[in-house]
């Protein structure tokens, strides 16, 4: 009875590759299935317990890789953006007191306000000038003193904001400053560069942290396939040198191992990269996530869209060549 | 041509298992390899099918010298040779075809050349209803005829046979014999290691026998007893 069981059972067909059932139907399909060695696997490599380990790790690291970059991008296009805000930006301060500390009178400081706001005016590296007034100045300084106070109660500064044009030289600018300076000891131009320079510092910081994770997760992914690897190796020892004294040559073993990688590899990082994705959308979509020059903004342009959705390739990629190395290695060591 | 030249194995530092082995195989001849059991076979046969290198002495096979090749040059010799195992060696979850396929895959022969040669061979030797079974669901009888179809199929230069017909009823048995003689007439070296004595003085070749770890020729077709030729 148990015999013909056995034996009813070895005539159910095998499950296979899909492209694999496709044999025989055309010449061009067998040409193909036979170079890309789509049939089954010389070697049970499906079959082994720590498939499913590697999809869903190469997965978790996809997405965790797509958030990482997502987050370096952002920080990039903020970097950028910040700089360009910026860039040929300067302010002209007039201060309200003297450098002794003694507060300057309202009218002193409007006329050294319009005296050096004529002289930028007439230098030819400035593109425009404008000069704040106390309407523009008090809500720049209200933060700090409060909206209840009156403006007659602290002397306000003169703020000119000053564009300059493309291309200006640092002695240029130098010049220009000495210029301000002589026209009035209280005047000081203000460049914006050295908090500027600490922000793009402290951007390219958390965009190289960024980058390391993802380092980290790509050496992350090697370390764990070159393992598999290595233990499908062991399980599959038998089978190896079977097909070793059959004639396999290394390159023919390794093969079976680097495609079974490819297609984990696949599976997982296809998963993974989209869920990222879909995380980095919602979170872009959030209502937080506001337009303000200074808060992180997730927008990803194409080229940044078409880099994550490489990502599966890449693991795909990576997977199948470590993969590859581990068995060759592996294999020159065997008789 | 193969040729043994005061061959002896060891395993580690263990003593001789084959010691002063000498002869020699040429093309298109059959010999059968008989001996008591731990006499050394399984070592001769390993050496045969380049599963390892002599320990010392010199193995000369398709004009290389086996103990000085290379490993990578080892893979092509390898292609030339067909083995049938004992335990048969089939892989599981391969089907029957798949396995039969096996030397034709690894050589690089297109698929549809595969599939009419593995197909007929299939058939020939009774399986072509059960192409696509898996080993383990097949009788041992079975197994064994893919074993042998599998190291024919590439038509090798050199077919070692461990008990190949075992398992086997007397015709299909005599069968895979005959099959083996049109191989030998083809050029390919026949050695089948066998205890079946019915069978070794029926078909009347020559004989390596195995004793205390070294080798003795016997062709009594022409009434000879050679000790150690080469």
């Amino acid at each position: 009875m148990f015999s013909e069981k056995i034996k009813a059972l070895s005539k159910i067909p095998r499950p296979n590759l899909p492209l694999v059932n496709l044999k025989g139907k055309h010449p061009l399909i067998d040409t193909a299935i036979d170079k890309l060695a789509l049939r089954e696997y010389d070697l049970p490599l499906h079959k082994s317990e720590d498939s499913k380990f590697l999809v869903l790790l190469v997965g978790l690291m996809s997405f965790l890789a797509v958030l990482a970059f997502t987050g370096a991008f952002t920080l990039s296009a903020m970097s950028a953006r910040w700089s360009s805000g910026l860039e040929n930006k300067v302010t002209v301060e007039i201060l309200a007191e003297t450098r002794e500390g003694l507060l300057r009178s309202d009218a002193a400081v409007k006329e050294d306000t319009q005296k050096i706001a004529k002289i930028l005016s007439q230098s030819p590296i400035v593109k425009t000038v404008d000069i704040m007034d106390e309407k523009e100045i008090h809500d720049l300084i209200a933060p700090w003193i409060g909206k209840d106070l009156s403006l007659t109660d602290v002397p306000l500064p003169g703020l000119i904001a000053v564009e300059l044009r493309s291309g200006t030289k640092p002695e240029q600018l130098a010049k220009l400053t000495r210029d301000i300076e002589d026209a009035s000891r209280s005047a000081n131009l203000s460049t914006h560069q050295d908090w500027l320079a600490d922000l793009v510092r402290l951007t390219g910081t958390l965009q190289l942290v960024a980058l390391v994770i993802a380092a980290i997760i790509g050496i992350t992914t090697i370390t764990a396939i070159s393992g598999g690897t290595r233990t499908r190796m062991a399980i599959h020892r038998e089978e190896v040198e079977l097909l070793h004294l059959i004639g396999a040559t290394d390159r023919y073993i390794a093969r079976q191992f680097q495609r079974h990688a490819l297609v984990l590899a696949l599976k997982g990082a296809v998963a993974g990269t989209l869920s990222g994705l879909l995380i980095a959308l919602i979170v872009a979509l959030l209502p937080g996530n506001s337009d303000s020059s200074l808060t992180p903004q997730i927008t990803l342009g194409a080229a940044h869209y078409i880099f994550l959705l490489l990502l599966p390739l890449l693991a795909g990629i990576l997977a199948a060549t470590t993969a590859r190395f581990t068995v060759l290695r592996a294999l020159a060591r065997m008789p | 041509m193969i040729k043994f030249e005061n061959v002896a194995i060891r395993y580690d530092s263990g003593p001789d298992v084959l010691q002063n082995v000498n002869f020699t195989l040429a093309p298109g001849s059959y010999h059968f390899l008989s001996g008591p059991s731990g006499a050394g076979k399984s070592s001769l046969m390993s050496l045969l099918y380049l599963g390892r290198k002599p320990s010392s002495g010199k193995v000369t096979m398709f004009d290389r010298d086996i103990g000085a090749a290379p490993r990578e040059a080892l893979f092509p010799l390898r292609q030339r040779i067909g083995v049938v195992f004992q335990d048969f060696r089939l892989l599981d979850h391969l089907s029957a075809f798949d396995n039969v396929a096996l030397p034709l895959r690894i050589i690089g022969r297109p698929e549809a050349e595969i599939r009419s040669h593995v197909g007929e061979l299939l058939d020939w030797v009774g399986l072509g209803k059960d192409k696509q079974s898996l080993p383990p669901t097949l009788s041992g009888g079975q197994q064994q005829r893919i074993a042998v179809a599998r190291a024919v199929i590439a038509r090798p230069r050199l077919l070692l046979a461990d008990e190949p017909t075992g398992n086997l009823d007397d015709e299909i048995g005599y069968r895979l014999m005959g099959l083996f003689e049109q191989l030998s007439r083809m050029g390919t070296t026949i050695v089948i290691a066998t205890h079946n004595q019915q069978m070794i003085e029926k078909f009347g070749h020559p004989r390596l026998v195995l004793e205390n770890g070294s080798v003795t020729v016997i062709d009594e077709t022409q009434g000879k007893k050679i000790r150690n030729v080469f």
